[in-house]
């Protein structure tokens, strides 16, 4: 039940995140956020930017349009000038509509306004502007091409009519704005229908052509722009004007009315800078709700409600007025069920501030939702009466029942995908941001904040009985805490206990100020909540006692997943705190490492990085094989830094595409929960180094198979250098002393390991190195009998124990074992306590025969094997196979063993047993080639009978087993493929 | 004294009534002080109905005549109690203290539960106070009563559940009854029981197997047949995984019944392994004389460690059992453990030596030189060991065996050659079969 090597679960892990890059779990895992953000936000909103920059590119895909988004993300410079420009023709354009308004209001009502033809003239021209905009905006050259000669031919008619030779303002406007819009269609450009491109062309010619006549105009009109536009913005004002004497006009009891012109409010506010316009709204709302604040009933706060909701998703509504409009009507509610739900909104509000999947919401948003997270549970603890769930469908009117109502009020919520949200945030910021920078430092001050929300959220689910959604809060409360040694959990709990006494006053100064600013904006809250819910997180004393405490609650409560992550969180946190013994066990009992590869991606990776803690912690504790088990499948690949989420290393052999890169990018670990790689990379070369010295001393002969082939690769490499230099990283050190291991040379082998800057990472550093000594000595001493042990006939203890620095009784045991072992054939004289050597050292022929004699008897076996397969019975007649009686078969056994295990993996898709098989005949037969002979053929028939038995013919490799074997390596390529 | 005393681990595994066994032990042993051990009785007595006994010991605890209130008024419920069980059950009693009607009942069951309704008016409530009332007899301290109750009552009940608690009341009866061998059928048919029923969860699986070897322990150190039998059980993967969960205390037993049971040596590389597996959870003088002999070779350790396991053996209640002959007190398992262990040591030095010392194997072994000559001798001349004495420089000369390496080569491929012989006519022969068909 116990063994500690388990790599085959972790290869599997590796190949599930790095090999497959498109099986069905990566693609889920990319759907899946873009389902979250569909999902409880509901309809993403469409960006002000993006909405925007469509002028410019004419974006008409969902994909460009992302990519915009990721633009406008990183440059904020460019979006500010996107801004500006994006104001001036939403100007133009609204000028247009109003205008257009006013015009059907006008003949619809029938009165009859007569107007100068000057101004009919002006009027007929800005419609083709504005016809002409809206082709721009759909990149229909074509029709963008006849407005643009009805323009020009409006021209004259209005030249005729102005009486002037002056070109109107809002001609050259519509000139620039057209070039503009040719340049930049030339430099992006994009695929066009043949009809439309020729118009593009026709259309750049003309141009060019037309604008000869009007050069300087239009260069007046690129430096001055505003003088252009004067009229426009007269316009403009004059329009807000009126409608701002409709508002003061309308009644309170309208909502519609209401609706209608917040709406407005918000489109004509697009123009104006941010301030401007939110004390604009302000005032607005102001006036219609805290005009007569008693006169504010629940009608009105509810339909107010729901109009903004309604809102979201919808062209040009700000995300961040929303918020701040929900924020202010969560003031006015007037019972706590809807101050509840208006704050429900207001926070899945606060979700949709960041739009982007990269991205990560604003800081100061985030700790607003954190503050409304609180208020949340503040009025959940006040009226327990208030239930949030997902399953009822509540009443429309539900939440208007008072704080004095008796039954309990259904409020629609989930406080845990909230909490998850919340969690998930403060994750991709620190993800996004430079670890060395401040501001790192600053975000992860605040965890406690967001510890604090997740203990009373689990706490209120406890309280109401819903265990399974506490499970998985207790799960996110673990996964803060899991990686962190006793030291920095007391820092953090240390760091908790400071912000409440000096951060509180920082904190209650801005919030007075804040206060203070609402105060002044809006009327007291109709419903106030004390704080009830405790603002300061409360830890035990040590990481273990938290940890157990919600362990507990998850391993009786939670889900699968989420008992598997936790047991995954709860084993590194044993790993860390040194408890090797107790974390293997876990580890072992839970069976987790069997179904690794099911599980989604980001449990994989917590699943290496507990493999990785836990061969550190097997390092520190002195056991170097078990730590090389535990290693070594995490650097087989060579890809640790993927494999554990700490960076994205370069493939040579294939490009990964954007999507993958960004996939990979959300799966990052912050920088501070990273392992030290070079740590990592040290304890795996060294404990691979304790053992592959000494066996590759062993086996000199015999190629036994190497214990770690990355190092052995390693090794080979630094052999080749003709040049060896001081060592500079970490391999190179390892390399150095695995070089002066290989001499018997312990002193220097644990001089130079002993240099590594790295070990100053350890806790318990002297207690490390002093550890490694002595493995660096026993090895040594092992290496060195097993190299130069024909050299002598005998050896005394006392020059051992001097040679290696070690006490006698220390040598004693280590000899002795290896004479028990066999691995050294010698014994003891005691009288005289030295060793003895027998010379029972093979010749290389008897070597060469006993491999033969080996060989053979995997040959015989694997043809009978073959010929049970195809009969089904077993051979008459013949002996038992032998199997583990004598020494001589267990050998044997070995080694059909081992090549067992290289076949199954080079076969891949096959099972062990045939891949056995199939391997061994070959092999059979590759060594026939040598011995021409009976056997031979036999051999080649091994192999043929193999492939018949899986269907596949294969005729002609039966005369021959050279030729058998070389067309089963092609063979299973060609299945590997 | 009572360092690696295992009676508090054990006796949360144990019923209470298997608890008294061990805490008379150790009064016997005096590792603890009397009072304590007279305490202890008196609270593991508070759970059971002698109220009697819990009275006496009461007595001889404080040196007084005077009994506490609450054990009086406890006296008068158990007796209230007692009756009103008694008469309860009494035409089921009755019915079966008559071994002619008792003739009349037949292995099945259905058939039985319909006599009695039909003809002595026996319903299931009844048969439901047997239970109890064999309950109440077991917790009185009438084994042999509840025994035979409980034994009935199998024979009758249809509630499983109910059926597999019997029989765990029939197993501790029999175990304080001393018979071993009904107590070892019990055990085994226990064992079945748990083995082949669907737990509601694994826990409560593991936790009736845990029981079950810690019930098994009292038996296999008293039946004759036990030293086998406690490694064939605890050797059984699930038990062994068990052991490794929640009771690594049992290791200790386990290695012992190895160490002790000449013809299981094989086993003793498993327990080795699970023994350093668990080393971080459980170690006492006896894994550890173990570890050191067979995993760090250092048999000054090892020596040392054997002087301890034998305190540890004889404060054991299960391993220090006395038997007494005549004048001499022995403790078998005792002269066995360390006789098994010398030679353990003996037979692994001797492995990797060439030559040793007589004098200093005596010294080790605890003999006088003489007596360790006599007992090579006796050794190389049963043929256990392959050595010649130097009498001269008094020292033991390993003779090694050097196989010649043509002799390997020839042996790995002996019968090569009739393998392949007897696949090539089995292949040959069928073919020629199915030509000869054809013509």
């Amino acid at each position: 039940m116990k063994t500690a090597t388990k790599h085959p679960a972790l290869a599997r892990v590796s190949s599930g995140i790095l090999s497959r890059p498109n099986s069905p779990d990566l693609a889920a895992a990319a759907a899946a956020p873009e389902l979250q953000s569909l999902g409880p936000v509901g309809v993403k909103e469409q960006p002000l930017t993006m909405s925007s920059s469509r002028f410019w590119t004419q974006g008409d895909s969902d994909s460009e349009e992302e990519e915009e988004e990721l633009e406008s993300e990183q440059g904020s410079d460019s979006d500010d000038n996107g801004g500006h420009d994006d104001g001036k023709r939403s100007k133009v354009q609204n000028r247009y509509l109003r205008t257009e308004d006013d015009d059907s209001d006008e003949s619809d009502s029938g009165h009859r306004v007569v107007r100068s033809l000057r101004d009919k003239r002006n009027e007929e021209m800005k419609s083709i502007v504005d016809q002409m905009r809206n082709a721009m905006k759909i990149n229909d050259w074509v029709s963008l091409q006849e407005s643009f000669e009805k323009l020009n031919k409006h021209l004259e008619k209005v030249a005729r009519v102005n009486e002037s030779t002056e070109v109107p303002r809002m001609y050259i406007k519509a000139l620039v704005l057209l070039e503009d819009f040719l340049a930049e269609a030339l430099a992006n450009k994009r695929k066009m229908s043949s009809s439309n491109s020729k118009a593009f062309n026709a259309m750049r010619q003309k141009l060019k052509k037309n604008n000869k006549q009007y050069e300087d105009q239009i260069q007046k009109c690129r430096e001055h722009p505003e003088s252009f536009e004067e009229d426009n913005a007269d316009g403009k004002d004059a329009d807000e004007d009126e409608e701002e004497d409709e508002d003061s006009d309308a009644e309170i009891e309208d909502p519609e009315k209401i609706a209608a012109d917040s709406d407005e409010g918000e489109e004509s506010g697009e123009d104006e800078p941010w301030v401007k316009k939110l004390t604009k709204k302000d005032k607005l709302m102001d006036k219609q709700l805290l005009k007569d604040p008693s006169e504010i009933t629940w009608d009105i706060v509810d339909k107010k409600l729901k109009e903004i909701v309604a809102s979201r998703g919808k062209k040009g509504t700000g995300r961040i007025e929303r918020v701040e409009q929900l924020t202010f009507l969560t003031r006015v509610a007037k019972t706590p069920a809807q101050k509840l739900e208006i704050l429900f909104h207001v926070i899945s509000a606060q979700f949709d501030v960041n739009p982007s999947l990269l991205g990560h919401m604003p800081v100061n948003v985030w700790k607003k939702c954190v503050d409304n997270m609180l208020l949340v549970l503040d009025i959940l603890q006040q009226y327990p009466n208030i239930v949030v769930d997902t399953t009822v469908e509540p009443d429309e009117k539900e939440t208007q029942k008072g704080a004095d109502y008796n039954g309990t009020i259904h409020v629609t919520g989930d406080l845990v995908a909230f909490l998850e949200r919340l969690d998930s945030e403060f994750f991709k910021t620190l993800q996004c941001t430079d670890p060395y920078t401040k501001d790192y430092v600053l975000r992860l001050r605040d965890e406690p904040l967001f510890l604090v929300v997740a203990q009373n959220v689990q706490d209120y689910l406890e309280r109401i009985g819903n265990l399974k959604a506490a499970a998985k809060v207790a799960l996110r409360r673990v996964e803060l805490v899991y990686y962190k040694p006793q030291e920095v959990y007391d820092a953090m709990r240390k760091l908790a206990e400071q912000t409440e006494d000096s951060g509180e006053d920082g904190d209650a100064e801005a919030g007075d100020e804040h206060q203070a600013v609402d105060d002044n904006r809006g009327p007291p809250p109709f419903v106030v909540i004390p704080e009830v819910v405790p603002r300061k997180p409360t830890f035990p004393d040590s990481g273990r006692v938290m940890m157990d405490g919600l362990m507990s609650l998850i391993y009786k409560y939670g889900d699968e997943r989420t008992k598997a992550r936790a047991m995954l969180c709860d084993i590194y946190h044993h790993a860390i705190s040194d408890e090797f013994a107790v974390a293997r066990d876990l580890l072992l009992m839970s069976h987790l490492q069997d179904g690794v590869q099911l599980m989604d991606i980001s449990s994989q990776i917590l699943f290496n990085r507990v493999m990785a803690q836990l061969g550190l912690c097997a390092f520190k504790a002195g056991l170097i094989t078990e730590a090389h088990g535990c290693l070594t499948e995490l650097y087989s690949t060579g890809r640790v830094k993927e494999l554990l989420a700490q960076g994205v290393q370069q493939s040579r052999y294939h490009e990964k595409t954007p999507e993958q890169e960004r996939l990979e990018r959300r799966r990052q670990m912050p920088y501070h929960m990273h392992i030290n790689l070079e740590l990592l990379e040290a304890t795996h070369l060294i404990c691979a180094m304790l053992i592959e010295v000494p066996n590759m001393a062993a086996s000199t002969y015999d190629k036994r198979r190497p214990m770690s082939k990355t190092f052995r690769r390693l090794l080979e490499v630094s052999e080749r250098q003709t040049f060896v230099g001081p060592p500079e990283n970490v391999r190179d050190h390892v390399m150095a002393a695995t070089r002066a291991l290989n001499k018997g040379d312990h002193q220097k082998a644990f001089s130079v390991i002993s240099s590594l800057e790295i070990w100053k990472l350890l806790r318990n550093k002297e207690h490390v190195l002093e550890m490694l000594k002595l493995r660096i000595k026993e090895e040594a001493l092992r290496t060195y009998l097993f190299s130069y042990s024909s050299c002598y006939e005998s050896l005394s203890l006392g020059q051992l124990t001097t040679m290696f620095d070690l006490s006698e009784s220390h040598v004693h045991g280590v000899v002795s074992k290896m004479m028990i072992q066999e691995e050294l054939h010698a014994s003891w004289d005691q009288p005289t306590s030295c060793i003895v050597f027998h010379s029972v050292d093979q010749t290389r022929l008897q070597g060469l025969l006993f491999q033969m004699a080996d060989k053979l008897s995997v040959l015989v076996e694997s043809n009978e094997r073959a010929y049970e397969a195809k009969t089904g019975g077993t051979l008459e007649g013949v002996p038992p196979r032998r199997r583990g009686d004598g020494q001589d078969s267990s050998n044997f056994g070995k080694w059909q063993e081992n090549f067992v295990s290289s076949q199954g993996r080079q076969g891949g898709n096959r099972s062990g047993y045939s891949g056995g098989r199939g391997g061994g005949s070959g092999q059979g037969g590759g060594y026939q080639r040598n011995d021409r002979g009976s056997q031979g053929s036999r051999g080649g028939y091994g192999g043929s009978r193999f492939q018949d038995g899986r269907g596949r013919n294969q005729s002609g490799s039966s005369s021959r087993g050279g030729d058998g074997i070389a067309r089963m390596v092609s063979l299973n390529r060609a299945v590997r493929v | 004294m009572g360092e690696h005393d295992l009676t508090a681990a054990m006796a949360a595994q144990l019923d209470r009534h298997l608890v008294f066994p061990l805490l008379e032990f150790l009064q016997e042993r005096q590792l603890y002080k009397d009072e304590e051990i007279l305490e202890a009785k008196i609270r593991l007595l508070n759970g059971t109905n002698m109220v009697d006994y819990a009275m006496d010991i009461h007595k001889s605890l404080h040196g007084t005549d005077d009994v506490p209130a609450d054990m009086v008024a406890r006296r008068a419920e158990v007796l209230a109690r007692l009756k009103s069980l008694d008469a309860a059950a009494a035409p089921i009693v009755s019915f079966l203290q008559n071994p002619q009607l008792v003739q009349e009942l037949r292995p099945d069951k259905q058939y039985n539960i319909h006599m009695l309704q039909e003809r002595f008016q026996i319903g299931p409530d009844q048969i439901e106070a047997l239970y109890q009332y064999a309950k109440f007899q077991f917790e009185c301290g009438n084994y042999s009563g509840a025994a035979d109750y409980l034994y009935q009552y199998r024979a009758l009940c249809t509630n499983s559940e109910r059926s597999v608690s019997a029989l765990w009341g029939k197993l501790a009866a029999e175990i304080l009854m001393q018979n071993w061998d009904i107590a070892l059928e019990e055990l085994n048919r226990l064992k079945e029981i748990i083995d082949s029923k669907n737990f509601s969860s694994p826990l409560n699986q593991l936790q009736n197997r845990i029981w079950l070897m810690h019930w098994s322990l009292f038996i296999f150190f008293n039946h004759e047949n036990g030293r086998n039998g406690i490694i064939d059980l605890f050797f059984q993967d699930r038990y062994l995984n068990a052991i490794q969960t929640n009771a690594q205390h049992l290791l200790r037993y386990l290695a012992t019944a190895v160490v002790v049971n000449k013809r299981r040596r094989n086993m003793l590389k498993e327990l080795i392994k699970v023994i350093q597996q668990e080393q971080n959870s459980y170690k006492d003088p006896i894994t550890e004389f173990l570890e050191c002999l067979y995993v760090n070779y250092d048999f000054d350790g090892a020596q040392k460690k054997l002087v301890e396991c034998e305190q540890v053996i004889l404060n054991d209640p299960f391993l220090g059992k006395r038997i007494v002959e005549g004048n001499f007190v022995t403790v078998p398992l005792r002269d066995e453990f360390l006789e098994n262990a010398r030679l353990f040591i003996f037979e692994t030095y001797c492995r990797i030596h060439r030559c040793i010392d007589i004098g200093m194997l005596a010294e080790k072994l605890n003999m006088s030189y003489d007596e360790a000559e006599l007992w090579i001798m006796n050794l190389i001349k049963s043929s256990k060991l392959d050595a010649k004495i130097d009498s001269v420089s008094g020292t033991l000369i390993m003779t090694t065996t050097q196989v010649n390496v043509h002799e390997q080569v020839i042996e790995s491929l002996k019968n090569l050659n009739m393998r392949t012989y007897m696949l090539a006519k089995n292949i040959v022969e069928p073919a020629q079969a199915a030509q000869q068909a054809a013509r």
